[in-house]
């Protein structure tokens, strides 16, 4: 029996982990907010019993608050739950636009805590490839990682996913700093792993500061 | 004499309802959204307490509360966290953090904590001058 870790499972554990970490304190933040507003209610109810006046458009104003916070759990909730699913099948039909909008929002508080900002440019149509989504998740969240330490001083990144002749693409740009030899040191044996279960290439441009993901339209050997 | 405070966090929402509850409870209540802006406060006031949150964009709790000593390291400082680790934890004590509350807090936890935080103030305060006089009375050989 060999006691040698997976670096593709090791990956994709750190992955879901960071994420998982991410989304608890999002909750938490909401929750917080959900907290000192009940709080606030229960303070008002016992000024009102000792006589004094409802403050109506502060109340208003706070069940908005509630509600907004709600909401926003709920979208953190919906976006974990899309994650966790990326792993019930090995080679599933997935829309690109979705799933990197998926991808922005679950990187949100990382990339955001570095001061940096992630957008992209979707295209109209639908943009479908078989692919194994998790392993393709992961591969944009190790990119994304690597990505901000090779930008520009505007600390944007956008992303850019167009359909191509053999697939789809997904480019990354405004890596102004990106060197040849920074991007060889990006590619150690998980991402190597990680491209070969995507049956994908990297490519990159450091001229114009673009790293772009070549996705076939369907992978050939699944990851089981 | 009201306890003067001053609530760090990126949440808008959450500065909003906390800063009119501690001023119902005759707390003098400033608030600040990013580490910056606090840093910035402290600068030109004097609190009793900074309750600073752990996570925020562009620079951390744990880097603000060590600007924050630097410049001032009579400063008692609550952090608030969303997701505690005891490395963060004992990263914060290290840099002088008076505590550490986990989001989301009982507001009465967090009062007490301003209070005890105002308490050690005002004995770090009357140490100084303690020896400030003792300082004045050998120097003048009164």
């Amino acid at each position: 029996m060999s006691n040698r870790i997976d670096p593709l499972g090791e990956a994709g554990l750190e992955f879901y982990s960071k994420v998982s970490a991410s989304i608890s304190h999002e909750i938490k933040n909401s929750l917080a907010v959900i907290n000192e507003s009940a709080g606030y209610l229960e303070d008002v109810t016992l000024m009102a019993k000792k006589g004094m006046n409802l403050d109506m458009d502060r109340l208003q104003s706070l069940a908005g608050t509630m509600l907004k916070q709600v909401q926003r759990t709920n979208t953190i909730i919906k976006n974990m739950n899309r994650l966790a699913h990326s792993l019930d099948d090995p080679a599933s039909q997935v829309d690109l636009n979705a799933l990197i909008e998926l991808m922005i929002n679950l990187s949100e508080r990382t990339t955001v805590t570095r001061g940096f900002k992630v957008s992209a440019a979707f295209s109209d149509t639908a943009l479908t490839i078989t692919t194994h989504p998790f392993f393709l998740e992961n591969l944009i969240w190790l990119i994304l990682d690597f990505a901000m330490n090779v930008t520009g001083d505007a600390k944007t990144i956008e992303l850019l996913p167009v359909k191509a002749e053999s697939g789809a693409r997904i480019s990354f740009t405004g890596l102004e700093k990106l060197t040849a030899s920074e991007f060889n040191d990006f590619q150690t044996e998980r991402v190597r792993l990680m491209l070969a279960a995507l049956n994908c290439t990297l490519q990159t441009d450091e001229n114009k500061g673009i790293i772009t993901i070549n996705l076939p339209e369907t992978i050939t050997q699944p990851v089981q | 004499m009201t306890d003067k405070v001053l609530i760090v966090d990126d949440e808008q929402d959450f500065l909003d309802v906390i800063s009119d509850r501690l001023t119902a409870r005759d707390m003098n209540v400033s608030t600040a959204s990013s580490a910056k802006d606090a840093i910035k406060k402290i600068d030109e006031e004097s609190f009793d307490a900074v309750v600073l949150d752990l996570m925020m964009p562009e620079m951390d709790g744990l880097e603000t509360l060590k600007i924050m000593k630097e410049k001032n390291p009579d400063l008692q400082v609550i952090l608030l966290t969303g997701h505690a680790t005891v490395e963060k934890g004992i990263e914060a004590m290290k840099l002088g953090a008076m505590d550490l509350i986990e989001k989301p807090a009982d507001l009465s936890a967090i009062v007490e904590r301003i209070k005890r935080a105002k308490a050690e103030k005002i004995i770090l305060v009357e140490k100084k001058s303690e020896k400030r006089i003792r300082e004045l009375l050998t120097r003048k050989g009164w």
